[in-house]
């Protein structure tokens, strides 16, 4: 009985040792379920420690040690695996066969075993994806009783003569056996503590942070302006409750929220110190208020007392900062900190992001640009050939072509960024029409049938004109009679679909050749609306080919 | 008198060009059509000395209507286009000269006098064509264009020139001679094309005649004038 306390007594040493090693930043990486090789060896130093000062602490019992030796192994086991809990068994039991005495074989080869068996419990947990179950108190005292049963039957089996060994096991069997598997339960049950302390802890901190990010999400992709910002320090404020959030571009102050913005107006230059600092350097600048002193240059009177300044940043380039201030009052905490240098990365990515679109957009528009130009000289003299010829018959005519013919390219000067209804984008192409029909004559029909309801839909510029013009340059033109173009337009699953067919399907190998503006106009329709929408285009050789544009419906159009 | 023909797919193109042309002396106008296959039947026809021609036509362009036609009959060419681009090529081809669409009026007059040149020195048109690689043949509502390799061989009679291939008897304006000048074929018989690499065997029948088989069982004639080539063409 007395044997049962002395154990408990070397246990609850253990006990707090384990405590204080939780509280301490070495515990930290514990929480995650992949252990690295520096944690691996930290937790072999520490378990090892428990097995060898288990030794020591033990009490000698008939030239022997009743002791807490296998409690290290066993948890190194089962926290780190078979690799760690077999060598930190091997430093405990090869130290206890050092020391001697007759069950030293014994003892060195059972508090190995321990640890295998500890790390074999861990194996089977984590090959069927168990993991969790590790930290168990339960769990651990079962493997630990296991293991001192072990213990037991080595000693009984190695250790001669069989009369001592039988007579020790009679003593400390059941002392050793319940001492050191409540043991293991009570240490476990504190990592698995602290370790879910932790978890919450990050869970809170990880929610508001995606909070923020997502309320504030693509509002920068609007533009980093003034009225974007203070939609921004508002979200900032509200989330993260500091005294005040301002952001600034590189020479003032964009828009300001919180304690102080009765003189912390938008619009006034930087004269802060440590923003024009921030700014110069490119890198966080801090003022606790505390250790180093901060003090608003606009008004003595100001109750702000201390600031964190992050650049953001485009490309390693300042583009302007956040700013976030407590009141004198207040201390800034460690989680607003590293909150607010995170949304600092973030924002900085929405710019990248956001100076990345704009570009590409660019990019689009000047390639839409030179394929308008390189489109019209050909149609150009063709339609002017035509007329010439038609004024000599019919001057009514010519005049009416010659309107369209101004139609068409009063359109083509539209800016390429507009958007406009598809009656106007028609009206375009319908000018088009005209001219090659008086080109092509009897070898030109066009058929239209659109949905009436569809022609305020509103679509990019020059939608239709590059699909048109390819289905008579590429198709028609190459028919020596009988061609059709057919352009319809209907509502079908909440989409508009515009359809423009010819009869000719003689470019099926063109196709995929970027000169016929087709994927330009399927990109700017995905930019603007999104994948699912775009051209598709699908060919039947000498028979059709099938341009399908899809665009969405503007919300009244759903009725 | 200039003989000539507009080919261009674009009514009001020929139209335009005609009501020029008109207003020069000395020019008459045989006719003008507005796709490449018609125009050879009425060059092959009419024999016309001058042709305006359309670069950009449906199914068979310009060039190509040139290398559809006889050497001996090959009229002096003036292309017409709205297409800059095409004029170095155009020049390769050893035309007479090339219009701009619209048509200027005086700038027609120099082409005019160009022709006028050319016809009192009464050179043929030397212009390099390009060897066949399509036959143009006119089916039932629709021109198929065969490939020169794919002939088995060319049967000629009354009703005009016949193609024979694996995939079944096509009809083309082309002439026998257009199509020995410009393809692979060779002549066995005065009605009849074959081309060599469809030869199975010939046989020798008496009074220096033959008969061809080919790799598809037809059989054709082969005259006394006509052996000693194809015998050449073998190297026998």
């Amino acid at each position: 009985m007395i044997l049962i306390f002395t154990l408990l007594e070397q246990m609850s040493i253990f006990l707090v040792i384990t405590y204080l090693f939780t509280k301490s930043p070495a515990f930290r990486p514990l929480t995650s379920d992949q252990l690295g090789f520096r944690h691996k060896l930290l937790l072999y130093l520490l378990f090892s420690s428990f097995a060898i000062l288990g030794t020591y602490l033990g009490q000698p019992v008939q030239d022997a040690i009743a002791n807490t030796r296998s409690i290290g192994p066993v948890l190194a086991g089962l926290i780190g695996g078979p690799l760690l809990g077999v060598a930190t068994g091997l430093t405990g039991g090869l130290h206890r066969y050092l020391l001697g005495g007759f069950t030293a074989t014994a003892c060195g080869i059972s508090t190995t075993l321990g640890g295998l068996i500890g790390g074999l419990v861990h194996l089977y947990l984590v090959r069927r994806g168990r993991g969790s179950q590790i930290y168990l108190p339960f769990l651990a005292f079962a493997t630990m009783l296991c293991v001192e049963a072990a213990q037991m039957a080595t000693i009984l089996l190695l250790a001669r003569p069989f009369e001592l060994s039988l007579a020790l096991v009679k003593t400390i069997a059941v002392p050793m056996l319940l001492a050191n598997s409540a043991g293991a339960a009570l240490l476990i049950s504190i990592i698995r503590d602290q370790r879910s302390a932790y978890d919450r802890f990050g869970a809170h901190f990880s929610a508001r942070a995606l909070t923020v990010a997502d309320r504030t999400l693509g509002i920068l992709s609007k533009g980093f302006n003034p009225e974007n910002a203070q939609k921004l320090v508002k979200i900032i404020r509200e989330e993260t409750g500091v005294g005040a959030v301002s952001i600034t571009d590189r020479e003032k102050i964009l828009a300001f929220s919180g304690i102080g913005d009765d003189h912390h107006h938008p619009g006034l230059p930087i004269i802060t110190e440590y923003t024009l600092r921030a700014i110069k350097t490119n890198q966080v600048a801090y003022a606790d208020g505390v250790n180093t002193p901060f003090a608003c240059p606009r008004s003595p009177d100001c109750p702000l007392g201390s600031t964190l300044v992050i650049p953001l940043r485009i490309e390693q380039e300042v583009v302007g900062t956040i700013i976030l201030f407590e009141p004198k009052n207040m201390m800034f905490s460690h989680l607003n900190r590293s909150l607010g240098e995170g949304l600092a990365n973030l924002f900085s990515d929405q710019l990248l992001r956001s100076r990345y679109a704009e570009q590409k957009n660019l990019l689009v528009q000047s390639e839409l640009k030179l394929i308008q130009a390189q489109v019209n000289p050909h149609f150009l003299f063709n339609a002017l050939n035509t007329i010439i010829a038609v004024v000599r018959i019919d001057s009514d005519r010519a005049r009416d072509l010659l309107m369209h013919l101004s139609n068409f390219f009063r359109k083509n000067l539209k800016r390429s960024g507009d958007v406009v209804t598809l009656e106007e984008d028609l009206d375009h192409v319908q000018s088009y029409l005209k001219i090659e029909k008086a080109r092509f004559g009897e070898r030109l029909k066009v058929v239209t049938e659109i949905d009436p309801a569809l022609l305020q839909l509103k679509l990019p510029t020059f939608t239709l004109q590059p699909i048109i013009e390819n289905a008579i340059k590429h198709g028609i033109s190459q028919l020596l009679e009988g061609g059709q173009v057919t352009i319809s337009a209907q509502k079908i699953d909440g989409r508009a679909e515009i359809l423009v067919e010819d009869n000719a399907g003689t470019y099926c190998d063109k196709l995929s050749d970027t000169g016929l503006g087709m994927n330009l106009v399927d990109k700017r329709i995905k930019n603007q609306f999104g994948p699912e929408c775009g051209v598709e285009v699908s060919c039947e050789p000498d028979q059709k080919t099938r341009v399908l544009v899809r665009i969405p419906l503007a919300k009244e159009d759903f009725a | 008198m200039i003989r000539t023909l507009i080919v261009d797919d674009e009514r009001h193109a020929r139209e335009e060009l005609q009501a020029l042309l008109e207003e020069i002396t000395n020019f008459e106008i045989i006719g003008s059509c507005g796709n490449a296959l018609e125009a050879v039947r009425i060059i092959n026809r009419e024999k016309p000395d001058l042709l305006f021609l359309d670069v950009n036509m449906p199914v068979l362009n310009g060039f190509e209507l040139l290398s559809m036609l006889e050497q001996e009959h090959l009229p002096q060419v003036v292309f017409v286009t709205a297409y800059d681009e095409y004029a170095l090529k155009a020049f390769e081809q050893q035309a007479l000269d090339y219009l701009l669409k619209p048509v200027d009026a005086e700038r027609l007059k120099k082409t005019v006098e160009k022709v006028r040149q050319f016809s009192h020195e009464d050179l043929p048109a030397q212009y390099r064509t390009a060897e066949l690689k399509r036959i143009p043949c006119i089916g039932a509502n629709r021109i198929k264009l065969v490939d020169p390799q794919s002939v088995e061989f060319v049967r000629s009679d009354l009703s005009g020139v016949h193609l024979v291939t694996p995939d079944g008897e096509f009809f083309t304006e082309l002439t026998l001679k257009t199509l020995e000048e410009r393809t692979p074929l060779v002549h066995c018989h005065k009605q009849y094309l074959v081309n060599p690499s469809a030869i199975d065997e010939i046989m020798l029948l008496e009074g220096g005649l033959a008969e061809i088989h080919t790799s598809s069982g037809h059989q054709l004639p082969v005259s006394r004038r006509y052996l000693k080539q194809l015998k050449e063409t073998f190297e026998l």
